[in-house]
């Protein structure tokens, strides 16, 4: 049932996602002189992706933003980038997160964008909020189609759990 | 073991592998083996050169290192541990294969034990040789780490992982103590090295409580009373186990820590005079349990209480002689014990049977094992021309000297020693035969022949044992100890105390239904009234006490949250009353940007009584947006641009989700003036019927806690935050100009890396609970 709600919704959903996306770079290419950070970046692409599930339902905002599928790498690629960027100058013989080009030395620029490891550290943080937003939505969205029955009788292949049994021996023990 | 198809199995399946030369397929083992031949081989030789140290910084602020020297000590417990550990990893080889089969367990299984069988050697070996106090503690605890895992080997059966709690909780909890002790010595006098410490310690207040709980500890891990009801449960593990923990390794790391750090122990009379009488007790309540048992490890795990409780003894008797007697009876001991706990397995494997009563007669069957058991059990009966005879000698010679309770103390121990050892040799192996027992693979026995080799060695050529031992009593003495054991043919004290002993042990022996009963009526007492019921009294609230709050506290939303909330405003309320509030708290001026944020806040305030009211969702969530984003433009005037910009999309994100969320909720919704009892659920009709009072309450001490703290934080004068002005100053050299981006991704990178990494936890719990860890 599509109201004539929802298309405007869908629509605006579609129109704003391109603006949302240069609302984000543009907040990490300044990140280091002005207001902003990947952090928030990483929000606002989330929130233009969130516009789309509402707007869209599950099924059509994955069809229309395909990359969503790729968000749990995201997520672990943000961490992981974030990491090195931590600690790549253990390496070096360098205290973590020394960054490169250290203080005192030139840095690249191009406009406000200043090439140097913060901004791979800051990348990081970036790609793993949109992964972790875009996956939470992706679970509080789609229902999983065996989860009702799952909840209602524990699966009979499931070994006896040492931890709880455990716990009732020791609590029994004489 | 009890069912009888299954020790027919376990019959067939051992005659098979014995006709198949099976033991030699455990790779894992025999490699296990090999590693602690080459460990043996290294500190013999390193032993013979002279002895050695290791020492590099470890956490330099504390003065901490890691220093490990092959002492006398070191040596002894290193060559000990490593050189049982050959034997019985060999005698694992067979054992261990055999096990398996007889359970229908696969032969991977191995890889659930070998590991921690050579971790536990390598601990072994650590703490022999540790020289720091905090080390010590480390291997302590681990050690007890690899014996949870391997007395809970069998993790089928329940009184397994029972036994294997236990040990783990009565040995990690005191293991504690330890570790206070090492703080204590520490903040007293500025070092971990045991060494220095000896140096500087004197006899104080302190010195006398860290050696009192280095005492517990280690009576704790040797079994001794009253903590020994650990250690015959733990039989539940596999015989190596039993064998290599349970006589020479595990319950001799506590009198090997005892021994490291005597000199300390000695500066107070009061914790030599404890030991004394703990060692004794253990000596007779180990003694007297032995006597009576019927399961054959049963009887050795009793046997090992009494004998380290000869060892605390010494201990307790202190002085030159009695710490080279201790360090002697160890070795003799750990040499004797093991053999007979692997003379139990080779029986068990061969007939099924592990219990006393339903032996007998394996002379005939076992001539090697008989042999091999019997020269182990008369090394720890103390008989002539075995290891055993020299630590009686030197056992007697130090009771002798401390006095004359002492003295009788020693030859009743060395009765009740060779009354509950001879029993167990005689009912195995004399008498009617009752079982028809299979053969026994040549790796079962083979271990046990060679210890009696070694033990009649021992008896022949003392030398070099005893010059072990004198070495590792000077350690313990802190000063030159000699050790000189020898036979003399004439009547000597200690001899007429021996021979007194063996008259009175034969007796005991002969005359076996006294002494039985008398045993049992005594376990009877134990298990009525004995310490282990107050293990389990302690579990038993310990596990009623969490339940009580963990279901209190997850009853419904509301207590969830008020769990956070009330403490977090209690303990508020509480530095609020200790803390001095005279001119902490400050009202300001209102001017300038001030007249915006005033109706902001007010605004907030309306918005926060109307989600507190409202009952309609909407209404809820819309609020609770206007709170957020009003917030949003308070930081905003508050020059926090940073935070309003991500407050701002967080609470769009948020109000996104709630909106979404809510076409996910049940449909019913709770109309006001009507309790929708028929479709909520319990927990809500609980919330519902909760007094209101109660949320009044709990909202209120939150309320206020947090308005007083920020109060106060806000009267704060500025000047006092010397951090920010550092984080500005040098944003510029770190190629910023906005200081929270260079904060967040430079100054703290690590503490954002931390967050973001929480993130993703969170992330893997919401899969977890959703769809069952699909992150997609």
């Amino acid at each position: 049932m599509v109201t004539h709600r929802d298309v405007l919704l869908g629509g605006v959903a579609r129109l704003l996602w391109g603006p949302s996306l240069v609302v984000a770079v543009s907040l990490i290419v300044k990140g280091y002189t002005d207001v902003g950070d990947g952090f928030a970046a990483g929000v606002v692409v989330a929130l233009g992706i969130s516009l789309s599930y509402l707007a869209l339902g599950p099924e059509g905002a994955e069809r229309v933003l395909p990359f969503l599928r790729h968000s749990p790498l995201f997520l672990v690629g943000g961490l992981v980038l974030a990491l090195t960027a931590g600690f790549f100058p253990l390496a070096l013989g360098e205290p973590l997160f020394s960054h490169h080009p250290a203080p005192g030395e030139d840095v690249v620029h191009i406009g406000s964008l200043e090439l140097f490891t913060p901004l791979l550290f800051d990348l990081g943080v970036f790609l793993l909020v949109v992964g972790v937003l875009s996956v939470l939505l992706h679970q509080l969205a789609t229902v999983d189609p065996d989860a009702g029955s799952q909840a209602d009788e524990p699966p009979a292949d499931q070994p006896p759990d040492d931890g709880a049994s455990g716990r009732a021996d020791a609590g029994r023990a004489s | 073991m009890s069912n009888p198809s299954e020790v027919e199995g376990a019959r067939a399946e051992t005659t098979a592998r014995a006709g198949h030369g099976g033991p030699a397929s455990d790779r894992l083992g025999w490699a296990a083996s090999a590693l602690a031949l080459a460990a043996f081989a290294g500190c013999l030789a390193m032993w013979a050169a002279g002895g050695g140290a290791w020492s590099a910084p470890w956490v330099p602020t504390l003065g901490l290192r890691l220093s490990f020297s092959l002492d006398g000590l070191g040596a002894l417990y290193a060559l000990l541990a490593t050189g049982i550990g050959v034997l019985v990893f060999a005698y694992g080889t067979s054992y261990l294969s055999l096990h398996l089969a007889h359970e229908h367990r696969p032969a991977r299984e191995r890889w659930r034990f070998w590991p921690w069988m050579a971790l536990f050697a390598a601990a072994m070996v650590g703490l022999a040789t540790a020289q720091d106090l905090v080390l010590l503690f480390l291997f302590f605890d681990l050690t007890a780490i690899c014996s949870y895992f391997l007395i809970g080997f069998d993790r089928a059966e329940q009184d397994a992982r029972r036994a294997a709690l236990m040990a783990l909780l009565v040995t990690v909890v005191s293991a504690v103590a330890l570790l206070i002790a090492a703080v204590l010595l520490y903040v007293t006098y500025g070092t971990f090295a045991i060494p220095e410490l000896i140096d500087r310690a004197g006899s104080g207040t302190a010195t006398t409580v860290a050696a009192a709980l280095m005492a517990v500890a280690a009576l704790a891990k040797s079994a001794q009373v009253p903590f020994h009801f650990w250690l015959p449960k733990a039989m539940a593990a596999p015989t190596p186990v039993s064998a290599y923990l349970h006589s020479a390794a595990m319950v001799a790391a506590g009198v090997l820590v005892l021994g490291r750090v005597h000199p300390l122990l000695a500066r107070s009379e009061a914790v030599l005079t404890g030991l004394q009488i703990v060692g004794f007790a253990s000596i007779v309540v180990g003694g007297v349990l032995a006597l009576s048992q019927d399961v054959l490890k049963q009887v050795l795990a009793y046997s090992t209480i009494s004998q380290y409780g000869y060892v605390v003894l010494l201990y307790g008797i202190g002085g030159a002689t009695a710490s080279g007697a201790a360090a002697f009876y160890v070795l003799a001991h750990g040499v004797a014990k093991s053999a007979l706990f692997m003379t139990a397995g080779a029986v068990t494997m061969s007939t099924g049977e592990d219990r006393l009563s339903r032996l007998g007669g394996l002379w005939h069957r076992m001539p090697v094992l008989a042999v091999s058991a019997g020269v182990a059990a008369a090394s720890l009966a103390g008989l002539p021309l075995t290891a055993g005879f020299f630590k009686d000698e030197l056992f007697f010679d130090a009771g002798r000297e401390a006095g004359r309770l002492t003295t009788v103390l020693a030859v009743v121990a060395a009765v009740l020693t060779l009354g509950y050892i001879g029993r167990f040799w005689r009912l195995l192996f004399l008498g009617r035969p009752r079982t028809e027992p299979a053969a026994v693979p040549r790796m079962l026995v083979a271990p046990v022949a060679v210890l009696a080799v070694v033990s009649v060695l021992a008896g022949l050529f003392v030398q070099p044992f005893a010059a072990l031992a004198e070495a590792a009593g000077s350690v313990t003495n802190d000063a030159a100890v000699s050790v000189s054991p020898s036979y003399h043919l004439d009547a000597r004290p200690a001899n007429l105390m021996a021979v007194t002993a063996w008259v009175l042990g034969g007796l005991l022996v002969t005359l076996p239904r006294l002494p039985e009963r008398a045993s049992a009526l005594l376990a009877r007492a134990g298990d009525r009234l004995g310490p282990r019921r107050g293990y389990s009294a302690s579990l038993r609230w310990l596990f009623r006490i969490s339940d009580a709050v963990h279901g209190r506290e997850v009853r419904d939303l509301r207590t969830s949250i008020a769990a956070v909330l009330v403490p977090a405003g209690a303990l508020t309320g509480l530095a609020f009353l200790v803390t001095p509030t005279v001119g902490a708290y400050a009202v300001g001026v209102v001017a300038g940007s001030d007249w915006l944020i005033l109706p902001l806040l007010c605004l907030v305030a309306i918005a926060t009584l109307v989600t507190a009211r409202s009952r309609d969702r909407l209404t809820i969530v819309l609020s609770l947006s206007v709170v957020g984003f009003a917030l949003s433009a308070v930081y905003a005037l508050i020059a926090a641009p940073d935070i309003a910009l991500v407050s701002v999309v967080v609470e769009t994100t948020l109000t996104l989700v709630f909106l979404a969320s809510l076409a996910r909720l049940p449909g019913a919704r709770p109309t006001p003036g009507r309790t929708d009892s028929s479709s909520a659920p319990p927990g809500v009709r609980g919330a519902r019927s909760r007094p209101r009072w109660w949320s009044l309450l709990a909202g209120g001490v939150a309320g206020l806690a947090s308005f007083t703290a920020i109060w106060g934080f806000l009267s704060a004068p500025t000047g006092a935050q010397g951090i920010a002005e550092e984080f500005i100053r040098r944003t510029p050299e770190a190629h910023g100009l906005d200081v929270v981006t260079v904060i967040i991704t430079d100054f703290r990178g690590l503490d954002t890396l931390a967050e973001i990494t929480v993130l993703l936890l969170a992330v893997v719990g919401v899969a977890t609970l959703l769809r069952r860890g699909k992150l997609w």
